[in-house]
């Protein structure tokens, strides 16, 4: 008599555990849709410093731009969504100018660079990242990827994919508490 | 004689200690990339190791290693700092402390439980 019971239970427990799964499996983001913050947020900023890819212009380092705040736009010139945040950050960077610093680094060469400026406008310091030693210190994906940089260095956010200016002003609003 | 084979004895014994425990890397800075990348899993890609991947950013990855290896760091070392950037997840082998620990903890947790479950059910039939 107590055998079936026993292995009822057994069978019972079983059938919890399984049914917790399933209850986790689909109530749980499909792994591609989940997006991690990024480490950096809340700490010191990487260090950013480096020859610029108009070498008429000295180079830049983050840590000597204290007192702002800075946008730090990681773009290549082959990736569309920069192009189409492009338009973004300059309107940003003319309405926000003595307020918020934008630098931006590329990722696929000076020259390249040099003739995206050119093309689509935009005069704030842009770094040549030819060997991806900044991407990797600061845990670039793909771009586009920028981050907000408050007065202190200290990371404040992390925007994964192209910025827009009203996205940039509400984050500015939001860290700034107004 | 007998006192030359117990000095010999200690010796080799002493010899072999301290080979045992010299750590000793005679990996080459190319060796050492290669295992640091395998170790580390890309994470654009995710499913493959830093080493494999031809994505942009594991080319990327395996460029800093070499930097870094190059200018005298540790594995560790280097390893830290990748995961301060990219976070824990890039790590392949999952951390012994914290809530990672449970990957190591719940398997062995689960296989002594079953078994002794499986103990007392078996005690309790034969009783029957």
């Amino acid at each position: 008599v107590k055998r079936p019971r026993t292995a009822l239970l057994a069978a019972a427990g079983i059938g919890v555990v399984m049914a917790v799964l399933v209850v986790v499996l689909v109530v749980a983001d499909p792994a591609t849709e989940r997006r991690s913050e990024s480490p950096l947020v809340g700490k010191p900023a990487p260090e950013l410093a480096g020859a610029q890819v108009d070498d008429t212009r000295p180079s830049y380092d983050l840590a000597a731009t204290d007192g702002r705040f800075t946008l730090v736009n990681f773009f290549a010139t082959w990736c569309f969504p920069c192009k189409v945040e492009h338009p973004e950050l300059v309107r940003f960077a003319e309405e926000y100018d003595g307020a918020v610093d934008v630098v931006s680094v590329a990722m696929d060469g000076a020259e390249p660079a040099r003739a995206f400026f050119d093309e689509r406008g935009g005069d704030w310091p842009v770094v040549d990242d030819d060997d991806g030693a900044i991407s990797i210190r600061w845990g670039v994906l793909a771009p586009p990827e920028s981050f907000l940089v408050a007065p202190d260095g200290t990371v404040l956010s992390k925007i994964t994919g192209g910025v827009t200016f009203g996205g940039l002003e509400n984050l500015l609003a939001r860290v700034t508490g107004g | 004689m007998r006192r030359l084979v117990w000095a010999l004895l200690a010796v080799v014994v002493a010899g072999a200690l301290w080979y045992g425990t010299t750590d000793r890397d005679e990996r080459t800075a190319s060796e050492r990339a290669d295992d640091i990348a395998a170790d580390l899993r890309c994470p654009f890609c995710r499913s493959e190791s830093v080493r494999d991947s031809q994505a942009d950013v594991a080319q990327n990855m395996r460029a800093e290693i070499a930097r870094r290896i190059a200018d005298g760091e540790s594995d560790d070392e280097i390893v830290d700092a990748l995961v301060a950037s990219y976070g824990e997840t890039i790590v392949m082998t999952p951390s012994g402390s914290g809530t990672a620990s449970l990957v190591w903890v719940l398997p062995v947790a689960a296989l002594v439980g079953g078994l002794a479950a499986l103990a007392f059910a078996f005690r309790r039939w034969r009783s029957t």
